[in-house]
């Protein structure tokens, strides 16, 4: 059995702990007192993936088995998650593969010829060649590719977009029109945290700008407390009265999974393991791992960093109708991630890693690193946030000056031409995002090229409004000043400065809370 | 009596008023002299006639006591009409002069002290001869003052007379030979050896764009030429003939005209040292412009002079104007006997010697208090000098000019980039003060080293024959300056005055100028049509020819052919950058012969496939924001390049129009080699926008262009808002020079310069 998550408190005794930095990591002691929120280890995965999915398939929740649904003639078609799922990226074979194989397997048996499979990558940039195989193997990428039957879904495509109609909120759901008019819509998810999955799988996943933008807006998620709870997230509630409309038209067959947190492998290890019981071995790589990353050249430590693929147990996988199979999704999920805390404090602490969802084989510019720290981690709650309302959070990111140019073009000029106006939401909101969002370069970029939609920079700057309202200060600590200065936070050299500049209004001797993740956790603050 | 009186009802003709001299003539005579009406000899300047320029100067601020509310005269106008009588004319053709005149006092002159050769000659010899026979012309015994200097003596060394300089030089064959040089030089400098010569030199640095730069440097380089030349030739002319330069020269042989009228007119020969800033007289300081010493005292203020040629025990002749002007005054009033000319020294050097000693530590004295404040580094390290003489000096000037042109010749090869132009800034600057230092010490070091001493034992003679308050009104004795109060109080502070008020206004400029350096002004929509024109390699990504045609050819090649198709690269790359250098459009040939054979579609394909991500991820995301903002504005935006054309298809949607160099293909649509048209590059590009601009009814005045090379220097010149990117050192010097915006665009740094497109990048 693995240990759950647990809190510990800070005393005399307690080694530096570890604390992740953009591409690297520091070990930081922290004031006596401070809560370190632990995640649970990982869990024992399931002892054989492929009965388990055969079980899934064959004996789903409130659906007939998936055998059943499949006829000769009919249009079948599978949506899967991209690349931002799971994080860092799994060593293959990809779960996905496996349970595409497994559908594609019975769809043969059952005669099924009409067959495309779509990522559904939303508003996110499409994914090469090479991403694609890796999620669905070679055998499938080399099946499907090259007649087109692979495919990346193009929200900006209209002639493929459906409008299905609208919630009874008004809410137009528009999504892709081989999905929308397909017979059998099966979609194969990766449920890493509880943000994921059920309605958000095929409502947004494969909805166009028009339909996201009922929920991706300033005022959905600011109330959205969190993304990680969908009965408490507006957004989500969103997403489900959609998820109504769309399987009123189509038969969505719902497969998802769960994974453990066995995310740092080999030499890697002890970066989830807990600090007091590293072993020789484990102190000796995190020696060697910190003196390397810190001579290597800023290229290098990055090629590493993209290289990084983790092992990830299948703790479970569900399937048949979206709304039962998502709560058991997310009792598996929670099973994983929940850690009890009691009480919110002054002062949140958090770590922000390398890889965020969006800058998977890319780099973590300002934007994205704030919507790490300040969207997910942040958000990583149930019931109450961390930190009490006008309370502080620290963060640690280097959050250098860094763009791709390629992945996320329109980052760019957000930060240079709509930060250095305004950082707040709502008015980046009424005054900016029609702008981006139409804008046809870079709708051009996001149809053919590698780019993120002009838009999605703003998504990610509506994702910290929550933070934003809840908290007081927001201090980064050895963070690039210029950087986080123009999206209104501030930068302190150390953790000891970051407190004491805080301290105005959490006073001298805060209560703090140190999330440890990754490994992810959800905190359960009662 | 008093010299008023003596002067009374005098009518004095002034030559020269407008200059230093005569204004503080002109002031003292209207001030202390109120019998005596001033005739002025006025060369009309631009638009302003004779009149206009006296009005001009009466309104100065020195003249402005003598009218208006308790004085005679109303105004300046009233002033001019009851005093001043102003004739337009020139000295090089002296006009007809009053019948009625009684005294000349000729103060006009080159004051440079290396003119070329015929105007030294036209104005202190030819010119004084016309006047004087304009003078005779009038028949009366009018009385010469000219205005010479104490210089005339030359090299000589020793005590000089208040006598004609000992010399036995013609100075008719030396005018003829002086004003023959002109056409002489300007004749050679047409000579095919030299014509050739300037435009090499034009070529090695202006060819890259274009022949019609390049042929406007050469001329340029041509007339520079020709002026240096008349300068060197009056120079050696007058050195071989034992004076220091052709200031000195002309103005002695000045004299021996001023000689030979003496027999007609009563003569008197006025021969000031080096007249600096005024002691009472108009106020304390009174200076008008630079005069010799204070390029130098202002130098030294700054820090930027390290040393200087001079000994330390030489004197230096220093006079106030006031003294000057006084003992003009009374020599006019001292008419001597026909052919028996009057000589004066005003100079200060035989009863109250200043030596460059006390000069250099009054000066310095003065900075120590006085600091100049620059900028934000606080004062300036004032040099101390050792004076270990002219010719280590000298070495040392030579040395730093030579370590200055090795540094420059580096700082044009290496690769550029935002510190290579860093330091191109830093050597201008250096080279700038080699220049001034290598100007002054050429011209001064044989002033600052002389070894005379001017006897006044007339002028003091002048003073003390003065009587009454004249010995205050128009002193002449310069023994009674005390220098070092006359350096500290006066002279430092007062030339140093206009420069601490420009510090200011140039400090203000100069935070502006930081803060919006490499900031581009947002760009507005306009009325007229505009157009945008931009580079693509180097401007809007970092790539060059080269690397792209890697890009473009390796992905069809296997393992080997790739490792040879870039050790042939490799291999001709030394004489590739060698064409480049010298001509691009030939440099570019000869890259695009190796496309020969690829196939045009499959290029395209390979450009859309593979290399549109590579190009893309390159882009400089502030080159792009620029370029839609200008679309946005409605203007109309333009890549010119000589990149081939598949490569621009990944910037397709970001253009109005792509000009690009075109592979000419044969009936299978493969790649002949060969261009269909020649590349666009240097003037061509410059030639396209204006035809361009011609035939769509495009304002160019309004319009953009941004490039990063010297070959792109004609497109930049043609538009009225050019902006230099990350330029290299030719056109950052440009760029600087015309004032240009010069801005930094990067590209990311998440890219990278090793990863090929489909052969070893994701």
């Amino acid at each position: 059995m693995s240990r759950p998550g647990f809190v510990l408190e800070v005393d005399d005794r307690t080694p530096p702990l570890l604390v992740h930095n953009g591409e690297g990591f520091l070990l930081e002691r922290f004031p006596q007192g401070t809560r370190v929120v632990y995640p649970p280890e990982a869990l024992p995965p399931v002892r054989d993936v492929d009965e388990a999915i055969q079980n899934a398939l064959l004996n789903p929740i409130e659906s007939e088995p998936l055998p059943e649904l499949l006829r000769p003639g009919m249009r079948l078609t599978i949506a899967f998650d991209d690349i931002s799922l799971p994080l860092p990226p799994m060593k293959k074979p990809d779960i996905r593969q496996r349970v595409i194989e497994a559908v594609l397997e019975l769809a043969a048996q059952a005669g099924v010829d009409d067959v495309e499979l779509i990522s559904a990558n939303a508003l996110h940039r499409r994914l090469t060649p090479n991403e694609l195989r890796e999620i669905v193997g070679e055998r499938v990428f080399r099946s499907f590719f090259p007649d087109g039957k692979l495919y990346n879904f193009d929200a900006e495509d209209r002639d493929n977009l459906t409008h299905l109609g609208q919630t009874r909120h008004g809410e137009d759901v528009e999504i892709s029109k081989r999905a929308a008019e397909s017979d059998l819509l099966v979609y194969v998810n990766v449920n890493l945290v509880a943000m994921d999955g059920g309605h958000k799988s095929t409502s947004i996943g494969l909805a166009s700008y028009k339909s996201l933008k009922h929920h991706h807006n300033s005022h959905t998620m600011i109330h959205s407390r969190s993304f990680m709870d969908h009965k408490a997230s507006k957004m989500h509630h969103s997403a489900w009265r959609m998820g109504e409309v769309l399987t009123s038209h189509v038969k969505v067959f719902q497969i998802e999974t769960t994974l453990n947190n066995d995310i740092f492998g080999g030499p890697i290890e002890f970066l989830q393991k807990r600090e007091w019981e590293w072993s020789i071995k484990d102190q000796a790589s995190m020696l060697g791992t910190k003196r390397a990353l810190a001579a290597a050249p800023a290229k290098v430590r990055h090629k590493i960093f993209t290289d990084v693929r983790s092992n990830y147990g299948l703790t479970g996988i569900n399937a048949g109708s979206i709304e039962p199979v998502h709560e058991k999704t997310i009792e598996a999920v929670h099973r994983q991630h929940l850690v009890e805390v009691q009480g919110q404090s002054d002062v949140a602490i958090m770590g922000v890693p390398f890889v965020g969802p969006y800058n998977v084989n890319s780099v973590m510019n300002p934007i994205l690193a704030a919507c790490m720290g300040l969207g997910y981690y942040f958000n990583s709650y149930r019931g109450n946030p961390v930190v009490r309302k006008d309370g502080a959070v620290i963060l640690y990111h280097p959050v250098d000056y860094e763009f791709s140019q390629l992945h996320h073009p329109s980052y760019v000029d957000f930060f240079e031409e709509v930060l250095s106006e305004s950082t707040d939401p709502a008015t980046i909101e009424a005054k900016f995002e029609k702008q981006y969002a139409e804008d046809p370069w870079y709708i051009h970029l996001y149809r053919t090229s590698y780019a993120y939609h002009g838009v999605h920079p703003f998504y990610m700057w509506y994702w910290i409004s929550h933070a934003l309202d809840h908290c007081g200060d927001i201090v980064w600590v050895g963070a690039n000043r210029k950087t986080v200065e123009r999206m209104g936070f501030r930068s302190a050299s150390t953790l000891q400065d970051a407190l004491e500049m805080v301290s105005h209004s959490v006073g001298r001797s805060p209560s703090i809370t140190y999330l440890h993740n990754p490994p992810h956790l959800l905190a359960d603050v009662r | 009596m008093s010299l008023a009186d003596k002067l009374k009802d005098k009518k004095v003709l002034v030559t020269g008023v407008t200059g230093f001299v005569g204004e503080a003539l002109l002031h003292r005579i209207i001030g202390e002299l109120p019998g005596t009406t001033v005739v002025a000899i006025i060369r009309p300047k631009g638009s302003l006639t004779g009149t206009d320029r006296m009005a001009q100067l009466l309104r100065k601020d020195i003249f402005k006591p003598f009218y208006g509310e308790g004085t005679e005269y109303a105004d300046a106008e009233a002033l001019s009409a009851a005093r001043i009588q102003v004739i337009d004319g020139d000295l090089s053709d002296v006009p007809e002069l009053p019948k009625d005149l009684d005294i000349v006092v000729h103060c006009a002159g080159d004051v440079s002290f290396d003119p070329p050769i015929h105007e030294a000659f036209t104005t202190n010899v030819l010119g004084t001869k016309s006047l004087l026979e304009r003078i005779v012309e009038t028949g009366r015994p009018v009385h010469y003052v000219h205005i010479s200097t104490a210089y005339t003596a030359g090299r000589r060394r020793g005590a000089i007379p208040e006598a004609p300089v000992d010399h036995f030089v013609d100075w008719r064959t030396e005018a003829e030979a002086g004003m023959a040089m002109k056409s002489r030089i300007e004749e050679q400098s047409r000579s095919a050896p030299m014509l050739a010569k300037f435009r090499k030199e034009a070529e090695k640095l202006h060819r890259r764009a274009g022949h019609l730069t390049a042929a406007a440097d050469t001329e340029r380089r041509r007339t520079e030429w020709v002026a240096k030349r008349l300068v060197e030739t009056g120079t050696e002319r007058a050195r071989s003939l034992g004076w220091t330069d052709c200031y000195t020269f002309t103005k002695a042989l000045g004299e021996r005209v001023v000689e030979e009228f003496s027999g007609k007119l009563p003569t008197s020969i006025v021969r000031p040292a080096i007249i600096e800033s005024a002691l009472q007289s108009p106020h304390p300081g009174w200076i008008e412009g630079f005069k010799m010493a204070e390029p130098l005292i202002l130098a030294y203020g700054r820090g930027e002079l390290p040393e200087f040629p001079a000994s330390p025990d030489s004197v230096i002749e220093i006079i106030p104007v006031d003294h000057v002007v006084g003992a003009i005054c009374a020599v006019m009033a001292t008419e001597p006997e026909l052919s028996k000319p009057e000589y004066y020294h005003i100079g200060s050097g035989s009863r109250n010697p200043l030596t460059f000693e006390q000069l250099y530590a009054g000066v310095r004295a003065y900075f120590s208090k006085h600091p100049f404040d620059l900028g934000e580094r606080g004062a300036v390290r004032l040099p101390v000098w050792k004076f270990p003489g002219g010719d280590s000096v000298e070495t040392m000037l030579r040395y730093g000019e030579r370590a200055h042109k090795i540094a420059d010749k580096i700082i044009t090869t290496v690769p550029r980039g935002e510190r290579t132009r860093k330091y191109a800034r830093e050597l201008d600057v250096q080279k700038r003060r080699l220049d001034f230092l290598r100007r002054y010490m050429d011209l001064y070091s044989e002033y600052a080293q002389a070894e005379l001493q001017f006897i006044d034992d007339n002028v003091l003679a002048l003073h003390n024959a003065l009587e009454g308050d004249d010995k205050e009104k128009f002193a002449c004795d310069t023994a009674v300056v005390d220098w070092q109060y006359y350096l500290q109080e006066l002279h430092c502070p007062s030339v140093t005055e206009s420069m601490r008020r420009l510090d200011v206004v140039r400090k203000k400029r100069n935070k502006a100028l930081a803060e919006s350096a490499g900031v581009l002004k947002k760009v507005e929509p306009s009325e007229a049509k505009v157009v945008a024109a931009f580079d693509m390699d180097g401007t809007l990504l970092s790539s060059n020819v080269i690397e792209t045609y890697l890009w473009m050819r390796l992905p069809e090649l296997d393992g080997p052919q790739r490792a040879g198709e870039i050790g042939a690269m490799l291999r001709k790359l030394p004489k590739l950058i060698a064409a480049e250098r010298k001509d691009r459009g030939t440099f570019l040939r000869t890259i695009y012969r190796r496309y020969a054979g690829a196939d045009l579609e499959e290029l395209n394909q390979i450009v859309d496939e593979i290399l549109a991500e590579h190009v893309l991820e390159r882009l400089s995301g502030a080159a792009v924001r620029r370029i839609r903002e200008h679309r946005a504005a409605g203007h109309k935006t333009i890549l010119i390049t000589g990149a081939v054309r598949p490569l621009t298809r990944p910037l397709e949607p970001l253009f109005d129009e792509i000009v690009a160099a075109e592979l000419a293909v044969d009936d299978r649509g493969r790649c002949t080699g060969f261009l269909s048209g020649p590349p666009l590059v240097g003037e061509s590009r410059a030639a396209w926008l204006k035809h361009h601009a011609r035939q769509t009814n495009i304002d160019l005045s309004k319009s953009f262009a941004y490039a990063d090379s010297h070959s792109d220097l004609p497109m930049l010149s043609t538009v009225g808002n050019p902006v230099a990117v990350s330029p290299d050192v030719s056109l950052f010097r440009a760029a600087r020079a015309a004032r240009w915006q010069i801005v930094d665009w990067k590209t990311p740094s998440t890219s990278s310069r090793l990863e090929l497109p489909g052969v070893n990048a994701r």
